[in-house]
């Protein structure tokens, strides 16, 4: 009998420098950022690699000797399994079309295909996600804001309230992704704060299916342009082909956007993924304070100079007070040390 | 036995299955496989089988199944009811 070898983590050096030459003799890019990377050898020879970055499974190359047979569905169990003592319940994993029926297999579901390359989840998390919020459906013209809110300010307050008035209900679908110096509860909790007064007002999280790691990396980490703009054609894609359907969205709404780039040119791309599907893009003026655009990012700058009295013009008093409040306080000292863009 | 945590049992290859267990408010059983048309109905009643036998009463779970037979499907539900439940029980 063929002597069985297992699926590793490849720890050092040396099995990563033997990982990069199958995965680019495959013709792929090493991408250095993942979290665990793992691969399989026979008679010490790397025969298969893949890797995890958080919820995405990359980089999954098996050498053509090896291919047909039980290493895929190695690889994936031990990309699957190093998910268990984490929160993590959705894979995913990009890959081209004509792989997309081996990992239909694997039981993958297809969510996005956008030319040569197909976006699959394992499982059924968006069909999951959808049914779970399917009290929030609600019949007419509905538009939707998808925000960040890091934290909740006037600027928010501003496109909210102009948006729901042109709408019968406005959906605010508040990014889920914990990469951000608010948490996301503490984000979730100044919106529906922020906003309990405005009756067709809807408040509900991203899960994992728009502007999150998955589908819009290069808003947290840097990129280069090409993937960046593919991911965001993805990003919008999602959200015109599933999220506004099920809950009848025809318009989005954004805010100019003065100061990032990438949000810039998420903005830029809206209109056209959106339009092809007929939902409407409404693009209004950042509100301002002092002349100056109110943004987050603003914001977190008076909060880190303990600038209340500015702060007092760039937030709603519910998010005041949460920042005067203790947790708020211990906010304040991570982010004195904070680095990130978010 | 009440699901009490976050678990689960099996693997991808080819002829087993991958079985995900967690607390939910009622019984909710999703079911994936390669060959769903076919077979759906009787990897579901073995599924349930097993969850009366260990009179399972709520729980989300997931079994993603690659074309296994119903002892597999048994054992590998079996061994991810062990792990998602507090009171361990007798094996039966």
């Amino acid at each position: 009998m063929k002597d069985y070898f297992m699926v590793v983590r490849l720890i050092n050096e040396r099995d990563r420098h033997l990982a990069r030459q199958l995965v680019e003799d495959n013709g792929f890019i090493f991408e250095e950022d993942y979290d665990l990377l793992f691969g399989k050898f026979e008679d010490g020879e790397l025969v298969a690699t893949a890797a995890r970055d958080h919820n995405v499974f990359k980089m999954i190359c098996i050498r053509e000797s090896h291919r047909g047979g039980a290493c895929l569905g190695e690889l994936i169990t031990a990309l699957i399994d190093s998910c268990t003592y984490t929160d993590i319940r959705n894979f995913f994993v990009f890959t081209t079309l004509e792989n997309r029926g081996t990992f239909s297999h694997l039981n993958f579901t297809p969510l996005i295909t956008h030319g040569k390359v197909c976006l699959l989840e394992y499982g059924h998390g968006l069909a999951n996600y959808l049914q779970q919020h399917s009290a929030l459906k609600r019949a007419g013209n509905n538009g939707a804001v998808v925000v960040n809110c890091n934290p909740f300010t006037l600027g928010h307050r501003y496109l909210i309230e102009e948006a729901a008035a042109q709408v019968d209900h406005l959906y605010v679908f508040v990014v889920r992704e914990d990469r951000s110096l608010f948490p996301f509860d503490v984000r979730m909790a100044l919106v529906r704060e922020g906003t309990a007064d405005l009756d067709n007002v809807l408040v509900l999280d991203t899960s994992d299916y728009a502007v999150s790691h998955v589908t819009f990396p290069g808003y947290f980490l840097k990129q280069d342009d090409d993937r960046l703009q593919l991911q965001m054609e993805i990003d919008l894609l999602l959200f015109a082909r599933h999220i506004a359907p099920f809950f009848g969205i025809t318009r989005r709404f954004i805010g100019t956007e003065p100061f990032c780039r990438t949000t810039r040119s998420y903005s830029d791309t809206m209109p056209h993924i959106l339009g092809a599907a007929g939902i409407q893009t409404d693009q209004l003026e950042r509100t301002s304070s002092n002349d100056d655009p109110i943004s987050a990012f603003r914001v977190r700058k008076a909060f880190r100079n303990e600038d209340y009295e500015d702060l007092r013009k760039l937030v709603p008093a519910t998010t005041l007070n949460f920042l005067h409040s203790t947790d708020g306080r211990k906010l304040l000292t991570t982010s004195k040390k904070y680095r990130r863009r978010h | 036995m009440e699901i009490v945590r976050k678990a689960q049992a099996g693997t991808m290859q080819s002829s087993d299955l991958m079985v995900f267990l967690e607390p939910a408010p009622q019984l909710r059983v999703e079911i994936d496989s390669t060959v769903k048309k076919q077979f759906e109905h009787l990897i579901r009643r073995q599924v349930e089988t097993v969850l009366e036998r260990f009179s399972i009463t709520n729980g989300f779970i997931r079994v993603s199944d690659r074309g296994a037979l119903d002892y597999a499907i048994a054992a590998r539900l079996e061994t991810g009811l062990f792990r998602a439940c507090a009171d361990q029980g007798e094996l039966s």
